[in-house]
């Protein structure tokens, strides 16, 4: 004892675990008010409610003891920041997996799939282990597509906005969840109020979307569409996410459906802060001067070029038909939704390795997606021709700049770090796949498994093979959906704050 | 007419006459090495003439190109980058000629003979036989000796023994020698030159001998002294390419075992062996971090790799260690033998190849001659992601990056990280490439295959997957396919930047 | 006795303090108003200009003198003069110097002074004592640093001021002190040699015991307040200081701020004791040099003084914190902050002595003085030059020997158990270029390298031997 509280005192440790677990606490105290909506639903369809009472009342309870149990320090310090962003979200999709279980669902019946399931909602990744979505009762899935929508924009950017105590120290938390490198560009004096404006912005989004998707059904362009759906959609459409109520996915729903999915898409994939400027401040230039959104669109015309090109060549469809799969496959993998229109895996190998890559592009910086993100390509670009300029001219000085801006040093090295911790462990995590594939005798192709940890690590969805769009990921053992679980935490929170944990430095004083 | 020449050269930064002058100077010198395929011909009684085709008409593009550039003798650092560009596509094209005057149908058109000759002095061992035995001994002897030329370098070896080159040698050299950066291991360009040919010499010599011995003792029939000779010639460069369309499947087991010896010494750092030899110091290998690690991922892949095996039941026993042991260090070497079709395994133990695949990414030692991104680029990326973690938390450490205690210039970790990040790039840019051409000619191929036919001319590696495997032949490609296939050979073996360079603006401006 | 102090600054000034009492002494100086101060202070006699000369150096008596001491602020001028000061006459000369490179020539013996100390590690020294961990002296090294001979000060036992080097100002440096000791001391201090646990691969060279040298056997005893002379190979070396250390690791984690000469020297020392430390250094440049050259200190580019830097990188959670930089109100600013933060106990450099009693006053712990220390290892020499620096003792009572075994040599192939007990011992033997420490089942072979640790009389017997 005396041992332990020496190793403390002589400062063996540095990081205050109880105030960050307090903190933890009191966000999950918090998240027990989401379990509302579907309640709400279930009382609206007549379906049984206690599953979402008992989660919110199980996530209340152990929130409330926790936070008493733990000193509360008012404020934690940036090293502390990495552990609660972290714990958040291990936590969340935890309390979030409870209705599965609770509601007696068959698919989701064990606490593994439960929790991959919930922390696919979170991440807004999309990838699903149910093989019969269809008979989920309707207010589990809508808690299925509710839970991307909260995760979509970031529970501690949320909390930032909610919470008051997190007014301090708040900016630090905000960053580790925001995706992307930029430093934040402050709209607003307070950190506060730029997250609150960020969800007023992502809200109102989600409203519009929902509205126009119910229009088509009320006007019959669209039968398949009704309050429900358009509602559901536009949670998981705008958080990027990709769950979707049917079990063909967007190939349910009209054509006009599929295209307003893919406008929708591009917008959320565009810099919030930046869309918050042009939607609401009116300052079009702000976007469209944007190097790093005109690279953004530019990736997405690729993609769908490359596609089209391979769906006209393979004659499997034409015209009108063939641009809307090859844009919509395209766009909603490179922005790491996962929606899907058509089996692209019975698509021919140039597909594949077209969505492969796309898989890696993802969306802009301050965006709901995730993946790498354009931003860094492009500045991994800059960062490789100012090498290569180096080489010739060795006493040359180049900045690299962003719009303008010079990026710090330290910054680019970030960038370059993110990028080759997210290569490394994208080939691990294939490489994990494969030997456990292995292990449990499930057929699964070496591409199969390069796509799939693709897919998790870059909050897309569906892989290919059998966890194709409408697929499943059911087959993989359960170490398999463990990884696949760790993967999509490590690529929402975007590597770095979990990497961290794991240096001996953070522990230490 | 001479004041547009007079605004181009002021505007251009870059001396072309001077470069185009060094490169016919090597170049004139290559049609040395025509002697030993001519000579091997003569005592196999195979015709001569290709080669003295060859070799004549190698000797006059060099001493034209020389004669018309005349007068500009000084490269400077920047023609460096062009230099070593321009020189390995000459060699390249100058290796291709006796396949082209042999009549060889395997190689006859163009494309087919440069994309082999590539293949060979970027020690690379893809080829484009489909019949390999077909070929008489002399074309394939020459075959083998390509690789032997490239392995070490040309241009090193032209230091080595051209008097002119010391001038302006270091910047060549270390464009041309694998790894970041070079260790100086004499105080002269041309001296570390030679030490490190006789080091490669010596080697080959060793395997020559050994290889014979297992012929003459009865350990291996069907070994002889032809095949040792042109084995050893493609071990120690880490290159590949085999007299016998099965690769070293078609030797005993003794003789696979000596290769796989042969082959990690060959991708282990030369300045280090000679260091070791001279100054008799066997502790600075244990030492090294990077030997430690090229070790531990030998050791590792074939490990994984013999699991998988003995897993599915593909192989057992000696056998079993035998294979995995060979395929591991043959890929990582960026050798590209291999003692059993690979490519089987594929659909049974996806595991094996998917690992296999991962070596090629891996690849030797510095200075070694092996290609790839190379095991010391691997340790110093490691730290440097270390020491960034660190510092995101730390933001005032100040942490330079050592390596053997020697502490690395944040240049060189720049590079270092430049390069992986470029192999990267280019590597998927190569599969897609391929992948998009396969489409547009409808030839099968499956990303996955794609993605190990880029890694492999990359890395420089040899059999890809598919119909491209170690007992294929990359004959079905298309010829653009090829021609990409060539490009990333060429970018590999040079290390990707001082090509990538010449496509840069800022290289040309003044 | 006839003493030349050449420079009149900080150093000098309290040599002359120590020594004008019962010695002649005659100060040197270029400044003459300094000397005129000094003069009136002090019965000495002055002479004004540059030591570096030979005129200046024979006016101030250098013929009759017994020993020189240069000890101006500059490294060349000191060396220059005692070089001159040897060739014109016999007198033992004592050089001041700022670089460690210096040092290190000297105890090669490639520079001909008898005795030199560098302000730095004398400083670095002292702070390592003060905080409760004796710094060993590396004296000499063998086989490339396979074998080491190292000179230790037994701590006693809860002494007080006496031992601290700096000025002790507070009650926590008495604690620092007083602190128990264990960590392997009882087992070797006041035990007979026998008995006591000395470290694997080492060997109690010698006892230096009230002024008297004996070589040990194994019914004598380390006593507290001896300094002892250790052979052994690094690693022992290493656990001797551990075990010379008082208390059980009290402090193992020490910040320092400056990584200036004086940090570094410091950073070493505490590094040698493996304490954990960390520099903090503002300049980007010299921060990076540092760490480039210490690879196990972690060091901050950082004015330090930043509240945010110090709650990040728990400063406050340091054992102790020196404060090194080269401006007074810097380092008392850092170390009142640094208090403010939690650190324990706060030792600061000074460079004005009156600063002493302002940081006093302001609660700094202790405060050394890089002048006085340095003058104190001076003043240390001067009154016997012949035992306190086992540099000294080597070629007149004792020497180290480094022999080679010859084959006709009557003591090979046998073991060390029986070889006879005479004035000597050998300390260690290279063989194949690996060091071994000889037990008592190890023999000698011929081509054998032999450390000899012996009397300088028996030197030519030994030297018969073998």
């Amino acid at each position: 004892m005396e041992g332990v509280a020496r190793v403390l005192r002589s400062g063996a440790l540095g990081v205050d675990v109880g105030s960050a677990l307090n903190l933890v606490a009191a966000v999950l105290k918090y998240l027990a008010a989401a379990f509302l909506l579907p309640a709400a639903v279930a009382v609206g369809y007549r379906e049984p409610v206690w599953p979402f009472l008992a989660a919110g009342a199980v996530t209340a309870a152990t929130g409330l003891l926790v936070e008493r149990g733990t000193q509360d320090k008012e404020r934690v310090g940036p090293r502390e920041g990495f552990l609660v962003v972290a714990l958040i979200w291990l936590a969340v999709p935890a309390f979030g997996a409870l209705p599965y279980l609770f509601a007696d669902e068959p698919q989701l019946a064990r606490p593994v799939d439960a929790y991959f399931e919930a922390m696919s909602g979170f991440t807004a990744t999309g990838a699903t282990l149910l093989t019969d979505i269809e008979s989920l009762d309707r207010s589990l899935a809508l808690w299925r597509q509710f839970t991307q929508w909260l995760g979509g924009m970031g529970i501690v950017v949320l909390a930032v906005a909610v919470l008051p105590r997190l007014r301090v120290g708040g900016r630090q938390l905000f960053q580790s969840e925001l995706a992307g490198p930029t430093e934040l560009e402050r709209l607003t004096a307070t950190i506060r109020e730029t997250a609150r404006r960020l969800w007023v912005l992502y809200v109102g989004l989600t409203l519009v979307a929902i509205a126009v998707l119910t229009a088509y059904g009320w006007t019959g362009a669209d039968d398949a569409m009704g309050l429900y759906d358009a509602t559901a959609h536009a949670f998981s459409t705008l958080a990027i996410g990709g769950f979707s109520t049917r079990e063909d996915s967007m190939a349910a729903f009209a054509p006009v459906t599929q295209w307003t999915i893919v406008v929708f898409l591009l917008l959320a994939g565009i810099n919030f802060l930046r869309l918050y400027l042009v939607l609401v401040r009116g300052k079009v230039r702000a976007v469209a001067r944007d190097d790093e959104f005109r690279l953004y669109l530019a990736f997405a015309a690729a993609g769908s070029a490359l596609l089209l090109v391979e769906l006209l060549a393979g004659d499997s469809s034409h015209g009108e038909e063939a641009v809307r799969e090859a844009v919509f496959q395209a766009v909603s993998i490179m922005t790491t939704a996962g929606f899907a229109t058509a089996d692209y895996t019975a698509w021919s190998p140039l597909a594949g390795l077209t969505l492969l890559v796309l898989m890696f592009l993802g969306a802009s910086a301050g965006s709901t997606g995730g993946s790498i993100k354009v931003v860094r390509h492009l500045l991994m670009f800059r960062i490789i021709r100012r090498e290569l300029e180096q080489t010739v001219h060795r006493e040359a000085v180049v900045p690299v700049r962003l719009n303008t801006t010079v990026v710090e040093d330290r910054a680019l090295r970030g960038v370059v770090t993110f990028i080759v911790l997210y290569i490394g462990l994208f080939a691990l995590g294939a490489l994990g796949l494969l030997v456990d594939a292995k292990r449990v005798a499930v057929e699964v192709g070496a591409f199969e498994a390069l796509g799939a940890a693709a897919a998790c690590l870059g909050n897309v969805g569906p892989a290919f093979g059998f966890a194709g769009p409408f697929g499943s990921y059911e087959p993989f053992s359960d170490l398999s959906t463990g990884v696949l679980t760790g993967l999509m935490w490590l690529g929402r929170l975007e590597i770095i704050p979990v990497a961290v944990l794991l240096t001996r430095g953070y522990w230490r004083a | 007419m001479s004041a547009a020449a007079d605004r181009l050269r002021r505007l251009v930064g870059v001396d072309v006459g001077a470069a185009l002058n060094l490169v016919g100077a090597l170049v004139r010198y290559l049609s040395l090495a025509f002697l030993l395929p001519i000579g091997v011909a003569l005592w196999y009684s195979e015709p001569v003439a290709p080669f003295l085709l060859a070799g004549g008409i190698v000797a006059a593009a060099g001493l034209g190109l020389e004669h018309v550039t005349q007068g500009k003798e000084r490269v400077g650092p920047r023609e460096g980058f062009l230099v070593v560009a321009l020189t390995w596509l000459f060699a390249a094209a100058a290796g291709a000629l006796p396949y082209l005057f042999a009549d060889e149908p395997q190689l006859g058109g163009p494309v087919n003979a440069y994309f082999e000759s590539m293949s060979g002095f970027t020690t690379t061992g893809a080829s484009v036989l489909t019949d390999i035995e077909a070929l008489d001994r002399s074309l394939l002897l020459w075959r083998q000796f390509t690789q032997w030329l490239g392995g070490m370098g040309i241009i090193v070896l032209a230091l080595a023994v051209l008097p002119r080159l010391r001038v302006g040698g270091r910047q060549l050299m270390e464009s041309e020698l694998p790894g970041p950066e070079l260790e100086p291991l004499a105080a002269s360009i041309r001296e570390t030159a030679r030490r490190l040919w006789t080091v490669y010499v010596a080697l080959t010599a060793l395997e020559i001998v050994v290889l014979s011995l297992l012929a003459w003792t009865g350990a291996d029939e069907s070994m002889s002294f032809f095949d040792a000779v042109a084995h050893a010639f493609t071990t120690m460069p880490t290159g590949g390419f085999s007299t016998q369309g099965e690769s070293i499947g078609a030797f005993g087991p003794a003789t696979q075992w000596t290769v796989v010896a042969f082959m990690a010494l060959a991708g282990s750092n030369f300045v280090l062996m000679y260091r070791t030899l001279v100054r008799r110091t066997p502790r600075a290998y244990a030492r090294d971090e990077e030997f430690r690690l090229y070790g531990a991922l030998l050791v590792l892949g074939s490990a994984i790799v013999l699991v998988e095996l003995l897993h599915v039941g593909l192989e057992s026993g000696e056998e079993a260690v035998r294979h995995a042991v060979f395929q591991a260090t043959s890929l990582m070497t960026t050798t590209g033998y291999a003692s059993v079709d690979f490519n089987e395994w594929t659909a049974v133990a996806p595991l094996a190849v998917m690992v296999l695949v991962a070596l090629m990414f891996v690849g030797g030692s510095a200075a070694s001659t092996a290609g790839s991104i190379k095991v010391v680029r691997h340790v110093l990326i490691g730290k440097i992601l270390r020491r960034e973690l660190d510092q995101t938390l730390h933001p005032e450490v100040v942490q330079p990056v050592r390596l053997n205690r020697r502490t690395v210039d944040e240049r060189t970790l720049r590079a270092v990280i430049g390069f992986v990040l470029l192999y990267v790039g280019i590597f998927v840019l190569g599969a897609i490439l391929l992948v998009v051409e396969a489409t547009r000619v409808g030839v099968t191929v499956t990303p996955f295959e794609a993605i190990a036919a880029s890694a492999t001319t990359l890395g420089n590696v040899g059999p890809a997957l598919g119909f491209a495997g170690p007992i294929g032949s990359f004959e079905p490609f298309s010829d653009l396919s090829k021609g990409i296939m060539i490009a990333l050979m060429w970018i590999g073996r040079l290390e990707l930047v001082p090509v990538v360079v010449l496509f840069t603006r800022a290289y040309w401006r003044a | 006795m006839q003493i030349i102090v050449v420079g009149a600054g900080q150093v000098g000034t309290t040599i002359v303090e120590a020594l004008h009492d019962d010695h002649d002494v005659t100060v040197v100086d270029v400044d003459g108003a300094r000397l005129q101060a000094l003069s009136y202070r002090y019965d000495v006699r002055t002479v004004n200009g540059n030591g570096a000369t030979r005129r200046v150096l024979q006016d101030a008596g250098v013929a009759e003198a017994v020993l020189t001491i240069a000890c101006t602020s500059r490294d060349e001028i000191n060396l220059v003069t005692a070089m001159l000061a040897k060739n014109l006459s016999d007198t033992k000369t004592i050089v001041r110097t700022s670089n460690p490179e210096y040092l290190e020539v000297w105890r090669e013996r490639q520079i001909d002074v008898d005795f030199m100390v560098s302000s730095e590690l004398e400083t670095a020294h002292a702070v390592s004592r003060t905080i409760g961990v004796p710094a060993a002296k590396q004296t000499d090294v063998f086989a490339d640093g396979q074998v080491q001979i190292v000179e230790f000060d037994v701590p006693r036992r809860g002494s007080g001021a006496d031992e601290l080097t700096g000025v002790p100002l507070t009650e926590a440096a008495e604690r620092a002190a007083a602190r128990p000791l264990s960590g392997g001391y009882e087992h070797v201090v006041g035990l007979p040699l026998r008995d006591a646990r000395i470290p694997e691969d080492s060997k109690v060279a010698a006892i230096i015991r009230a002024e008297r040298m004996l070589v040990p056997r194994g019914d004598q005893s380390i006593m507290p307040g001896d300094r002892i002379v250790v052979i052994g190979s690094p690693d022992a070396a290493r656990t001797w200081s551990r075990i010379m250390a008082r208390g059980e690791h009290a402090v193992d984690d020490v910040v320092i701020y400056g990584a200036g000469a004086t940090g570094l020297a410091i950073a070493r020392v505490l590094l040698d004791q493996r304490i954990r430390v960390r520099l903090v250094e503002p300049r980007e440049e010299r921060a990076r040099e540092v760490a480039e050259e210490l690879p196990d200190a972690r060091v901050y580019c950082a004015t330090g003084v930043d509240p945010d830097f110090i709650e990040r990188e728990r400063i406050g959670q340091a054992r102790a914190a020196v404060f090194a930089m080269r401006e007074d109100a810097k380092n008392l600013y850092a170390a009142t902050l640094a208090r403010v933060h939690g650190v324990g106990f706060t030792i600061a450099i000074v460079h004005e002595p009156i600063s002493i009693e302002v940081f006093e006053r302001a609660g700094i712990d202790v405060a050394v003085n890089p002048r006085s220390v340095t003058a104190e290892e001076i003043v240390r020499f001067a009154h016997d030059p012949r035992i306190r620096q086992l540099a000294m003792l080597e070629g007149d009572r004792f020497e180290i020997l480094d022999i080679t075994v010859r084959e006709t040599s009557k003591l090979v192939h046998r073991p060390f158990r029986e070889l006879p007990m005479t004035g000597s011992l050998i300390g260690a033997i290279v063989r194949d270029g690996s060091a071994i420490f000889p037990h008592g089942e190890d023999q000698l072979e011929p081509g054998d390298r032999a450390i000899i640790f012996t009397e300088s009389s028996r030197v030519p017997e030994v030297e018969k031997a073998l």
